[in-house]
């Protein structure tokens, strides 16, 4: 395992009427954050806000091509990001003790917090697949490049580690400065992780280390 | 931070108590706990509320330092709004330095303004004054600024300052629409009303007229004698003689008062100072000595002529002299009278300041507890009374950024 502090490129927010961060997604032009009444997507470009639907979220969202994914409470709407309508809801597999959420390879990702867990669900129908065991609490999930990354926030520490999807375990870890916890993550597909940051209202640039294959 | 922990958070954030307690309430983790303590204490059942916070702090274990800070503050909040009074403040303290030292500056804070809202509530108005002008107000959110101008307000009302409580409520208006909660805006409504009560009745020369607060100001900054029976002080400009524990005394200076231009027959002032039906020879002597030491007292401000039949006073730069009294004069207003001076009291001490038996105070404290006129605090010797006249804000139970508590 390899262990490293967290590298921050970036800060943006806190943004208007969003005191909190629950979650984070990217639909490859614009980051979104779940702010607990609403889902705002700005542009990591200059920050500035360019849409906000009105609707529950309270942890993680996820971007899938062409919807998002969004927990409220014990269940998990699938939104048509153009109107905000809610077009599906499925129940959370942690029955509302649920955080981060991710889309890749045609599942759900969705992190247990206190059951330190990664669960993958059936996106029609939340039924769970498979879970994967984690070493602390889980918050953000998001995969890129074939590499699973997830956040974590526990007794005030909070890092991102890189784990086995096999075994949960921990491959990479990047240690927050103190102070900054992890609410909610993804990647922008290349070098950046955006992670939420829970009730500062900020969302973080951290730079996904290069792995050295082979 | 999972997603009906964040939930709950947002419905108690709106002022929705029980729709917290819907997305918790059968969950035993520790946010979950402290949540519901929280959610609890708002809706009033303070006992449940302490007991859910102890174990919520407990099973956060010990790593979990500002989790369990932060449990340590809202305790302390509950204990405020139970007035609960003698609750260990070292624990309070403990728990405002170690969020100072994590750098949580918005809970520090709060945490500090409930410290300086205890010292006004057991009378160490000095020490609540030098807190304020020291805290920093600007790490606190909406709702925890809202309750900091009410602690500014309910001091500055206390000290007579409607100017400084007027412009405090203005600004708790303006933090309470941002926080959004009903009850903050009740309280301020509530306190925003001791501005424009009549807050005492003005007697000169016969003729009564109800004055408010900012009328109360006006004259003890004009050059007026005052005999003012709120306070049971005697006072002209910034001189104040405090006779709170000398009713005797005060009873003589306020009857002579009344009788201003004309003087006042002994056997009047016997009656009403010493609750003597006849006037016999020891009270004659009584009152000679009584209005001796009240002359001493008096000195520079007013002379006590002696007249064929009894005493006259004589304010030395005015003609007249202003006697300012309760709205209405119950018979607890002498013990109400005491406690206004803002500090705590024992009930031995108002007994011997009154001249009055134990029980009888005791009496009149029970039953101005029960119309929450005045309040106590401590068991046995060391029971303190005080007389709130700050805002109450038992219901405005909210600990800013409480959905950090995991």
């Amino acid at each position: 395992m390899t262990r490293a502090a967290a590298e921050i490129i970036h800060e943006y927010g806190p943004f208007d009427d969003a005191g909190r961060v629950n979650g984070v997604s990217y639909d490859g032009r614009q980051v979104w954050i779940a702010t607990g009444s609403s889902i705002k997507a700005f542009d990591p470009a200059d920050g500035t806000v360019r849409k906000s639907l009105d609707l529950p979220s309270h942890a993680g969202t996820a971007f899938d091509g062409r919807h998002l994914y969004q927990i409220a409470e014990d269940r998990i709407h699938k939104v048509d990001p153009e109107n905000g309508r809610v077009l599906a809801t499925i129940p959370a597999p942690s029955g509302g003790g649920d955080s981060g959420l991710a889309w890749a390879e045609g599942s759900l990702w969705v992190g247990a917090y206190r059951d330190r867990k990664i669960h993958q669900i059936d996106p029609a129908t939340g039924e769970i697949l498979r879970s994967i065991p984690c070493t602390r609490f889980v918050t953000g999930v998001t995969w890129v490049d074939g590499e699973l990354w997830h956040g974590t926030w526990e007794d005030d520490v909070s890092d991102i580690r890189r784990i086995d999807p096999e075994t949960g375990e921990v491959l990479d870890q990047l240690d927050m400065p103190a102070g900054t916890g992890v609410s909610g993550m993804e990647s922008d597909g290349g070098e950046t992780l955006y992670c939420g940051g829970g009730d500062s209202g900020k969302v973080r640039a951290i730079r996904r280390p290069k792995r050295v294959r082979g | 931070m999972d997603s009906l922990i964040s939930a709950a958070a947002q419905a108690l954030a709106a002022g929705d108590p029980l729709g917290a307690l819907n997305r918790v309430a059968l969950r035993d983790d520790p946010p979950a706990l402290a949540l519901r303590g929280i959610a609890m204490a708002r809706l009033g059942d303070f006992g449940r509320a302490k007991a859910l916070l102890r174990q919520a702090a407990r099973s956060f274990g010990p790593r979990a330092v500002l989790a369990r800070a932060r449990c340590a503050v809202a305790e302390a909040e509950i204990a405020l709004a139970a007035r609960d009074l003698g609750w260990p403040t070292k624990s309070l303290a403990a728990a405002r330095e170690t969020l100072e030292q994590h750098g949580d500056r918005a809970n520090a804070a709060y945490a500090r303004s409930l410290e300086i809202r205890r010292m006004v509530l057991v009378g160490q108005l000095d020490d609540a004054e030098r807190g304020l002008a020291e805290l920093d107000p600007s790490p606190l959110l909406p709702a925890a600024r809202t309750i900091y101008e009410l602690i500014v307000a309910g001091l500055a009302l206390r000290r007579l300052q409607t100017k400084t409580a007027r412009s405090a409520l203005e600004r708790a208006t303006r933090s309470a629409r941002q926080a959004r909660i009903p009850e903050l805006q009740a309280e301020i409504e509530r306190a925003s009303s001791a501005l424009s009560a009549p807050a005492a009745r003005m007697i000169l020369r016969g003729e009564q007229r109800l004055l408010q607060l900012d009328d109360v100001e006006a004259l003890f900054r004009s050059d007026r004698l005052i005999v003012d029976a709120c306070r049971l002080a005697v006072r002209q400009g910034s001189r104040i003689v405090p006779l709170a524990r000398r009713p005797v005394l005060f009873a003589l200076a306020r009857r002579l008062a009344e009788g201003v231009p004309d003087g006042v027959p002994r056997a009047a002032l016997i009656a009403h100072a010493f609750h003597g039906k006849e006037a016999d020879e020891s009270h004659r002597a009584r009152l000679r000595v009584e209005i001796g030491r009240l002359r001493q007292l008096l000195h520079g401000l007013a002379e006590i002529n002696a007249t064929r039949d009894g005493f006259a006073l004589v304010p030395r730069r005015d003609h007249d002299v202003v006697v300012l009294a309760q709205p209405v004069e119950d018979e607890n207003a002498t013990v109400l009278a005491c406690l206004a001076d803002g500090e705590a009291w024992s009930s031995s001490a108002l007994a011997l300041a009154l001249g009055a038996s134990q029980r009888t105070v005791q009496r009149a404290l029970d039953e101005l507890a029960s119309s929450s006129k005045v309040q106590s605090f401590g068991r046995g010797r060391a029971q303190r009374w005080t007389c709130p006249v700050v805002p109450e804000f038992a219901t405005a139970l909210l600990l800013p950024a409480w959905s950090s508590l995991d």
